[in-house]
């Protein structure tokens, strides 16, 4: 994995810019998308923070679709949807623990975060950086046993 | 890799890759109603049909299901000649004797330049072209509730005995995939009723939002080892929370100056 999304909840205003250029990035026949990224009211001081799909590394999402639509790219660590084998059984939307597997009315389709295959369009359109795309060291673990 | 002419270019195929799948690469549009990735290709809707020919064949043309045909060295393939575009609407104006009153249907011949059927309408017909994707996808989820039923002019699709499947789970991917919205359900309160069974739906105790049905979320605990505490609230209460404790978690203390 060479970069990851960092959400840095004290910086985030609430101009809610990551959501509108989420939804214009995953247009489809010129239609905005549903955004993948939720700029939510949250913590002790009811500040605003970015909510988006957290690419966990033992994803619930992956584990619950049954014709295998779901799978890491390994280039850009996103888990991505194959959008042409989802069957719309709407499994992943409600196993995810953080609601980040979302249905699209408008389009009829179940879409989550794919890291704009490597180039976040919101980390860019951030202005205050509480959203960065950048290269973290990989977390290290005790040993277990 | 394998080199094959598609409408006379010149094109790199893996080797297996059926050509339905190259074609749509290319981005050559051919009609399919029962193809859908998550399932094995199946041949049953006929329309994707396209000429085959190879150099060493004298002459000698071939019509196949690009959907079920794995790409060889050296085939010359033929997406919308007059023939296969004929034959493509012959087979539209057959489904469109069995279901005249499918709108998507009706659509799809109508892009073809079929307008009404010649041939004789099957009577007190539905909207079912007996592709048989609702029972694929079913099986590929692993429920096996439904299945075709019955042969000839009586094969339907149907769950077993015609009684309420006990397998299904009320998870509606036979809705989903269906090309010609045949199936229908019923959402009434807190109780989804298909194929003539009712089950109960999960609603999330917070925002009342039911997402999917009790059955299918003990179905997908089980056999994909999730927690059964995930399926409890809703997306949106679980985007909430998640809010809530990454908020709780942030750096609030201002930075001291050193």
């Amino acid at each position: 994995m060479k970069a990851r999304l960092v959400v840095t909840p004290n910086l985030c205003t609430g101009c809610r810019t990551c959501e509108l250029a989420c939804a214009f990035a995953h247009s489809i026949n010129r239609k905005p998308g549903r955004s993948r990224i939720y700029p939510l009211p949250g913590g002790s001081h009811e500040m605003w923070t970015p909510v988006v799909c957290l690419q966990c590394e033992d994803p619930a999402c992956m584990k619950s679709c049954l014709v295998d639509a779901l799978s890491r790219n390994e280039e850009t660590g996103a888990i991505v949807l194959d959008q042409d084998k989802c069957v719309k059984c709407m499994a992943c939307v409600a196993a995810c623990p953080f609601g980040c597997s979302l249905y699209d009315a408008q389009h009829d389709l179940v879409v989550k975060c794919d890291l704009c295959d490597g180039d976040p369009v919101c980390a860019h359109f951030c202005p205050t950086r509480a959203l960065e795309f950048k290269p973290i060291a990989p977390i290290r673990r005790k040993a277990t046993g | 890799m394998v080199t094959i002419t598609i409408n006379g270019k010149v094109v790199q195929a893996r080797e297996g890759e059926m050509l339905l799948a190259v074609c749509k690469r290319e981005g050559i549009d051919i009609p399919a109603l029962c193809h859908h990735d998550a399932v094995e290709p199946f041949g049953a809707c006929r329309l994707c049909m396209v000429e085959i020919t190879k150099d060493e064949w004298n002459g000698w043309r071939n019509y196949v299901t690009s959907c079920l045909y794995p790409v060889e060295e050296g085939l010359i393939v033929q997406t919308h000649s007059p023939k296969v575009i004929e034959l493509r609407r012959t087979v539209l104006d057959l489904q469109l004797a069995r279901c005249p009153n499918s709108p998507e249907l009706q659509k799809l011949a109508a892009e073809h330049g079929v307008n009404s059927t010649q041939y004789e309408i099957v009577p007190d017909g539905d909207n079912c072209i007996l592709c048989g994707l609702c029972t694929r996808v079913c099986a590929r989820l692993g429920f096996h509730a439904i299945a075709t039923v019955g042969r000839g002019h009586h094969k339907e699709v149907a769950p077993p005995l015609k009684e309420a499947p006990p397998d299904c789970v009320g998870c509606l991917s036979c809705v989903q995939v269906c090309p010609t919205n045949n199936i229908t359900y019923e959402d009434k309160g807190n109780v989804r009723t298909i194929w003539g069974k009712k089950f109960e739906l999960l609603r999330c105790s917070k925002t009342g939002k039911a997402t999917i049905t009790k059955a299918f979320a003990e179905a997908l605990s089980t056999r994909c080892d999730i927690p059964i505490d995930y399926f409890d609230v809703s997306d949106d209460e679980h985007r909430r929370q998640l809010a809530l404790k990454m908020g709780s978690l942030a750096d609030w203390a201002p930075k001291e100056q050193s």
